[in-house]
């Protein structure tokens, strides 16, 4: 009871790490209109933007997620312009295959640039652990875990407010929503278009530097799974609509974790993508109400 | 380019013979170990990334998961043959249909969905295949994979060496495209395009969209897996790690850049591919690097690949339509 009660808990901090990759991913997919496999190399070029912070720039952990979300978005023009800007009328399969090209360049590349040794991240969060009783029951929250919960919920919230209180955030809504309808209400729907899948990236590097303090590790490899379970998390609540993307990506994390707990470590990836199978055979629309998925 | 069409359909069954001939003499005149290797490859990736293309190139869905199809023909043949010594000639349809019904298995659920669910749960199948390949240590043997897989029979010849086994991969290649070519023309193979081109339109045309697309999963999976039970003997040791994620994206590369929607696509993209990877080697990761720039490079400028079906969905808006116009729209008003 008690392992089961803190492997949930493990599993709710991992989860709320898939939700932000689940959130960023939504955002690329609402507001492009496609889908991407480039997500995981995002994520590995945001954790390393905050390996180099720490290296260069002192323990400071605010300016990494600035450097990680801003590698990101600069990396998010570069694959809007080579993925998608040409073939927003195109089949949807060649934007697609565009981005698997793109992922292996940039792994490669990378690679090349940074090495392909696995880094050690710092520990930049002291390995405090806080013990909660509930009558003869003892729960474990780590520091490390509490802090990346309430740093990814802060993300959330931002984002929120930023889709909803600010001209920006509505044009945004409005491409996701009507690319057509969009353009005629006077919207730049391209540079909107950008500006969206920027967002969404920078969101895929914040959550690279949460996944690399949470393991402790930046490598030019490690990453791809991770770009599959957004992918799945994003799936899960219809693709294209952020709370249930987030709720989705929390799920996968309680059900790997719990998974993980009657089985070996290794099956982590069969219980997740397994559960999105399930998912998808009961509801085709995942957690959505309806069935209004363009994409 | 049409003066080639032109002779090569004049001269047809010649000139195919010819090539097969050829192909036949290749492991006698190339007489370095090495090069009928790359051959051999060059024959198995053809076939493999045929059979992606069957599924991809001809009826519009989206797989990803091949290398999990691959993967269990590959496991079935090292499994029966080391444990039970059962016939590599009787393995090859078996593993075809182990795989074919793993195929099954992943298309019921993906019959309500399409485009980009349908590539999520196959890869998702595939690396949940190549998962339980790594752990399920009694039966798999884990992460140390099986080793000694016995070699085929093949008229007494010592099929140990690439020169011999060659003609292994050529029969399988040859047999594939002469059955894929038979069961595009037929009724199936229309149906199939017509999925490919508008789904919706074959439907209305009486298509059973759902019942089409399962069978094509099944026969893309089925000869994934023939490919994969004659894998498994010539490498002669495999293990999970040969059939990850990254080896399907290599085959999807292959029908990419050869062209989907044509049987010459993917024999094209195998040879510029292995060509590529191994003549490169002295590159290191920069091959790589090379290989995705010509994937993108692909993408923009020619998205149904070099023989790709250019009359057809695959070609992205680059085929020219007769603009529609509404007479008298303009010169009345």
């Amino acid at each position: 009871m008690e392992y089961l009660l803190n492997q949930l808990v493990n599993g709710i901090c991992q989860g709320s790490i898939y939700a932000l990759m689940a959130i960023g991913y939504s955002v690329i997919v609402g507001v492009v209109g496609m889908v991407t496999f480039t997500y995981g190399e995002i994520m590995m070029i945001g954790a390393f933007g905050a390996f180099y912070s720490f290296q260069f720039f002192g323990n400071n952990l605010a300016l990494a997620i600035v450097m990680a979300f801003a590698s990101s978005f600069l990396l998010g023009i570069v694959v809007y312009k080579v993925c998608y800007e040409r073939f927003f009328n195109a089949p949807r399969h060649i934007a697609l295959l565009c981005t698997i090209g793109f992922s292996m360049l940039m792994k490669n590349l990378v690679q090349i640039v940074f090495g392909p040794e696995q880094k050690p991240m710092i520990n930049i969060i002291n390995n405090a652990t806080y013990t909660l009783r509930l009558g003869s029951v003892a729960v474990d929250f780590k520091l490390l875990q509490i802090v990346v919960m309430l740093l990814v919920i802060l993300f959330a919230v931002s984002l929120t407010l930023f889709f909803n209180r600010t001209r920006w955030g509505v044009a945004l809504r409005a491409v996701s929503q009507n690319k057509q309808a969009a353009y005629m209400m006077g919207i730049n729907v391209k540079r909107t278009a950008m500006l969206g899948n920027c967002i969404g990236c920078g969101f895929g590097g914040i959550a690279g530097i949460l996944l690399s303090i949470y393991y402790y590790t930046v490598s030019s490899t490690i990453w791809g799974n991770f770009s599959m379970k957004a992918f799945s998390a994003s799936v899960l609540g219809g693709l294209v609509d952020l709370r249930l993307s987030a709720l989705g990506g929390l799920c996968m994390g309680i059900i790997e974790n719990l998974g993980i707990t009657i089985s070996s470590a290794t099956f982590r990836d069969v219980f997740s993508f397994a559960f999105l199978i399930v998912i998808l055979v009961i509801r085709p629309q995942g957690f959505a109400a309806k069935k209004g998925s363009r994409v | 380019m049409s003066k080639v069409q032109a002779f090569y359909h004049k001269h047809r069954t010649i000139l195919l013979l010819a090539v097969f001939a050829a192909l036949c003499v290749l492991p006698f005149v190339v007489t370095k170990a090495l090069f009928v290797r790359y051959a051999c490859n060059i024959l198995l990736f053809a076939t493999l990334a045929g059979s992606l293309n069957a599924i991809n190139g001809y009826s519009g869905q989206m797989c990803l998961g091949q290398a999990g199809f691959f993967a269990i023909g590959a496991y079935v043949c090292a499994i029966f043959s080391t444990r039970f010594g059962v016939n590599f000639w009787l393995l090859l349809p078996i593993s075809g249909v182990f795989a074919a019904m793993v195929g099954l298995l992943v298309a019921l659920p993906t019959l309500k969905l399409q485009g980009i669910y349908l590539s999520i749960v196959t890869l998702g199948a595939s690396e949940i295949i190549r998962i339980i390949a790594q752990t399920w240590e009694p039966v798999t043997g884990g992460a140390l994979g099986i080793k000694n897989i016995p070699y085929p029979w093949l008229f007494g010849l010592d099929t140990f060496r690439p020169k011999y086994y060659y003609f292994i991969f050529l029969l399988i290649g040859v047999l594939f495209l002469l059955v894929t070519n038979r069961v595009l023309k037929s009724r199936v193979g229309r149906a199939w395009i017509s999925i490919r081109e508008d789904q919706i339109a074959a439907k209305s045309l009486g298509v059973q969209t759902s019942f089409y697309k399962s069978l094509n999963f099944m026969y893309g999976a089925f000869w994934a897996g023939v490919v994969g039970c004659a894998y498994a003997p010539f490498v002669n040791y495999i293990e999970a790690s040969q059939f990850s994620t990254d080896t399907g994206f290599n085959v999807l590369a292959m029908i990419v850049i050869g062209g989907q929607g044509t049987l010459l696509g993917p024999i094209l993209g195998s040879m510029i591919v292995t060509v590529l990877t191994e003549s490169l080697r002295f590159l290191d990761n920069w091959r790589y690097v090379i290989y995705a720039v010509i994937i993108i490079m692909m993408m923009w400028l020619r998205p149904q690949g070099i023989a790709g079906a250019s009359h057809s969905v695959l070609a992205g808006g680059k085929i020219k339509r007769k603009p529609l116009r509404r007479e008298g729209a303009r010169s009345h008003g």
